[in-house]
């Protein structure tokens, strides 16, 4: 890392003036009307974190509930809650907000060189309704009524007729709520991308971290629809009496599982599409090398959602589709390998062609990598129909997409947070235990979801409570039990070793990496502004061409670029990145809390049949949007 | 002179001689969030036409013995007034564009005259059908009246849309206001597009 050299008095000056205008709101109030990226980044990490502690939980007791057959720590009906609250939290409430929410929203804009995202209010309002949604939907915990038909939530176990009460209203309006905010999410995302990029930055330059979040968002955006016509539908169905999945009234109940597949498939890429960035973030920084086929990478990370989009019937090949639809499929899903492995390949060959130094962070995609190509080969198995259907609804469908979803997804979670927490906190963590608690997941994870295949295909049926003995079920699950407590204890060593280092480690500077992205070219913690003058690019692994650093620094001394007159960023034209135009950023908003709590109210009166009384909440919605719009930004 | 009235540019500030970027290129954040809004909720209406057609193909017949199949001429006809719509839309823009401030006016206030006009009429007519056929029937009148009742929802949405504008029109023309202007025109373009195929998917129960 090259020594910078103080800046000149004019320098100084611009610097303390950018502090002065981006300078955050002191207190809580501050955080509640935060629009600054870092900040909402910090508030989704929290919350997600604490939802992952939630749904971790459901899971331990699931677990210890299957220790040994005929076992009645929960009854039936508590289970069928809890593997529900498991399924929701982990998607909706902890991967899909830690990838896009939390990583997505601190980093997005420090790689793309911006100050914040397109629309930082938006940014704000989404993290507040995906808060609201989340306590609205685990109130139904508090109450006795949490959501208690899986996750996908089948028609017609979700109809009124056969679960009569509140858990599946709380089902369809809390993540009604949620997509809200995955969408709001979604679309900032495609426009900070296309229009807040440092000058120079064109399309080509983007790093595969953005490529990976931009794959996300589109996925998000157009997958989600879907659910929330499939909500709408239900919510209709089981509270003014339309019969859109009723049989008997001519309608169908293959209707939710169509559109609910439509959306839930292209769900799985979006959660470890963005992964796949943290893994083409760490790669290159521990191998200190390009990553290889970069255009083939950044195609593959968006083939991969793309393709994704038409796959949503291999859910179904147990419903007696015809033929012709099950080659279809299977044959679309075959396709899916195809972005997958160039990826695979273009990860190993990195590390091998590369200087690898396994840190902790390379660790954990290794193991990511493993597990990925594991949970990948059984996938390819599904698509044999005859297999599919001999194995549906087995444990060994659990094991296959808790290999792709813990493995794949939270992995590279893990390995971003021991990555990127010199950037976020200033301080290094403990390498050493770092290592250890890496070694203690993944042994842990592998044991608890390896016996989960044989167990699976020994006939063990997802969603069971308990189970008699002499199966031989047993010692799977006794093993699997165990893995999920070697797991926790390999958690709580990570998440203890970032506490400790927090307050204890030694301080870690702007670039102990020496990481190929912009981020890593500010001071840790970035400040406010991020960087004191927008960097110009020329490559997307900006942060190694140190003749462009060192040409921004010097441009704070002649002001280019620092635009310390206001609070304000540089646009970008979408495809060559060159400077478009000057935007007005806004400053913190009470507006974005105001307008969640306003719907908060709104699904809260829908949910106890106040029909009436939501109308007033949207009132207030429509209010609080007119004082969201009262102050006009000054545009060129 | 004020912070604010300083002019904005990517040059040297201070002593320097500031030069004002050139005039933008790509569309304005209004139009890029107006695009994804349109990408979203038109995703939207398509998943509910597929709804409609997945259950028209599971029964028959269609509409179910006992439901007159939908007028034909009426629909048609309020259809077509409420597209003609996106003229004078496209007239205020291109007006507000130019710094017609009246003719923007007068023009957002012909669209907003019919589309109100037709929103009122269909409201009557909603409430008139659900008299004589309850949404609770079947699924056949489960995915009619949701259909409508979601394409009515976005045009209540537009009117609100162009009340805003216009009260935002009384004080002046801005920047912020012309670009809200052509998004509210392109809202209205996907409105009027979403209307043809709503109303074309529900008058196939006709053949």
């Amino acid at each position: 890392m090259a020594v910078v050299a103080p800046p000149s008095p004019a320098g100084a000056e611009r610097l303390a003036r950018l502090e002065r205008m981006w300078e955050a709101r002191p207190g809580v109030l501050g955080w509640l009307t935060t629009t600054d990226h870092k900040r909402i980044g910090l508030l989704y990490f929290w919350t997600t974190l604490t939802f992952f502690g939630a749904g971790g939980t459901e899971a331990l007791i699931m677990r210890t509930q299957l220790i040994r057959p005929n076992n009645h720590l929960v009854g039936p009906s508590t289970y069928d809650e809890i593997f529900t609250m498991h399924g929701i939290t982990m998607i909706f409430f902890f991967i899909i907000p830690m990838t896009t929410g939390a990583f997505g929203n601190y980093l997005l804009p420090l790689m793309l060189g911006a100050r914040d995202m397109a629309f930082p209010r938006v940014n704000a309002l989404s993290y507040w309704i995906f808060v609201s949604s989340g306590i609205f939907l685990y109130t139904s915990l508090a109450v006795g009524a949490a959501p208690n038909a899986g996750w996908f939530d089948y028609v017609p176990l979700a109809s009124k007729a056969f679960d009569p009460g509140h858990n599946i209203d709380f089902y369809a309006l809390g993540l009604l709520f949620n997509s809200v905010s995955s969408t709001l999410t979604a679309g900032l995302f495609i426009v900070t991308i296309f229009k807040s990029r440092a000058p120079g930055m064109s399309l080509n330059r983007l790093p595969l971290f953005c490529y990976a979040m931009l794959a996300a968002a589109l996925g998000l955006l157009f997958a989600l629809p879907a659910l929330s016509a499939d909500l709408i539908m239900l919510y209709l169905d089981r509270n003014v009496g339309t019969h859109f999945f009723d049989v008997a009234h001519g309608g169908s109940a293959l209707l939710w599982q169509n559109l609910f597949w439509f959306f839930g498939h292209p769900e799985v890429y979006i959660l470890i599409v963005p992964t796949f960035g943290i893994a083409t973030s760490i790669i290159p920084a521990f191998t200190q090398r390009k990553l290889v086929a970069f255009p083939l990478v950044a195609i593959a990370e968006l083939l991969v959602v793309f393709i994704g989009f038409g796959v949503w019937a291999h859910h179904m090949f147990a419903t007696g589709l015809p033929t012709t639809a099950l080659v279809f499929f299977a044959g679309a899903t075959a396709m899916v390998v195809i972005p997958s492995t160039i990826q695979v390949f273009a990860w190993c060959m990195s590390i091998i062609t590369g200087a690898p130094r396994f840190r902790t962070p390379l660790l954990f995609i290794g193991g990511f990598i493993f597990m990925f190509v594991t949970g990948g080969l059984s996938g390819i198995m599904f698509l044999a129909v005859p297999f599919d259907q001999q194995v549906h609804d087995t444990y060994f469908v659990i094991a296959h997409f808790h290999y792709i979803i813990f493995g794949a997804a939270v992995f590279p979670i893990f390995g971003g947070m021991y990555y990127w927490f010199p950037k976020v906190t200033g301080r290094m963590y403990f390498e050493r235990p770092g290592q250890i608690s890496f070694w203690v997941i993944f042994v842990g994870t592998n044991l608890l979801f390896f016996p989960m295949h044989i167990v699976g295909l020994l006939g063990m049926t997802r969603r069971e409570y308990t189970y008699p003995s002499g199966l031989g079920w047993t010692i799977y699950n006794q093993l699997e039990t165990v893995g999920g407590y070697v797991l926790l204890i390999g958690i709580l060593m990570l998440l203890g070793n970032l506490v400790v280092s927090f307050f204890r480690a030694e301080r870690a500077g702007p670039d102990p990496w020496h990481g190929p992205t912009l981020e890593w070219t500010t001071s840790s913690p970035p400040p406010p502004y991020n960087y004191p003058v927008i960097p110009v690019v020329t490559s997307a692994y900006a942060n190694w061409d140190d003749e462009d650093r060192a040409r921004d620094r010097r441009r704070l001394d002649t002001g280019e670029l620092v635009l310390e007159l206001g609070h304000e960023q540089v646009a970008s034209r979408p495809v060559d990145g060159q400077p478009d135009e000057i935007v007005e950023m806004p400053h913190s908003s009470p507006w974005p809390i105001l307008l969640a709590l306003s719907m908060a109210f709104i699904f809260s009166m829908l949910l106890i049949g106040h029909d009436s009384t939501a109308g007033v909440g949207g009132i207030l919605c429509l209010l609080v949007l007119l004082g969201w719009h009262s102050k006009e930004p000054q545009e060129a | 002179m004020t912070e604010a009235a300083l002019p904005r540019t990517t040059k040297a500030s201070g002593p320097a001689v500031p030069v004002i970027v050139e005039q933008r290129v790509g569309p304005p954040a209004a139009l890029w969030g107006m695009g994804i809004l349109i990408a979203s909720e038109g995703t939207l209406f398509i998943c509910l036409v597929a709804s409609y057609f997945y259950l028209r193909f599971e029964t028959h017949p269609w509409p179910p013995d006992g439901i007159a199949p939908p007028r034909v001429a009426i629909p048609l006809i309020m259809t077509a007034i409420l597209v003609a719509t996106s003229v004078p839309m496209q007239l205020a823009w291109r007006a507000a564009q130019a710094g017609r401030l009246a003719a923007a006016r007068l023009a957002l206030v012909c669209a907003l005259v019919v589309q109100a006009g037709y929103l009122a009429y269909e409201i009557h007519d909603f409430q008139d059908q659900l008299n004589r056929v309850a949404v609770t029937r079947d699924a056949y009148t489960s995915a009619y009246y949701v259909l409508l009742g979601a394409d009515h929802a976005h045009v209540a949405l537009g009117i609100l849309f162009d009340v805003w504008l216009l009260g935002k029109l009384a004080r002046g023309l801005t920047t912020y206001r012309v670009n809200a202007a052509q998004a509210i025109m392109w809202y209205w373009h996907f409105v009027n597009v979403v209307t043809i195929i709503v109303i074309g998917t529900l008058l196939s129960a006709n053949v």
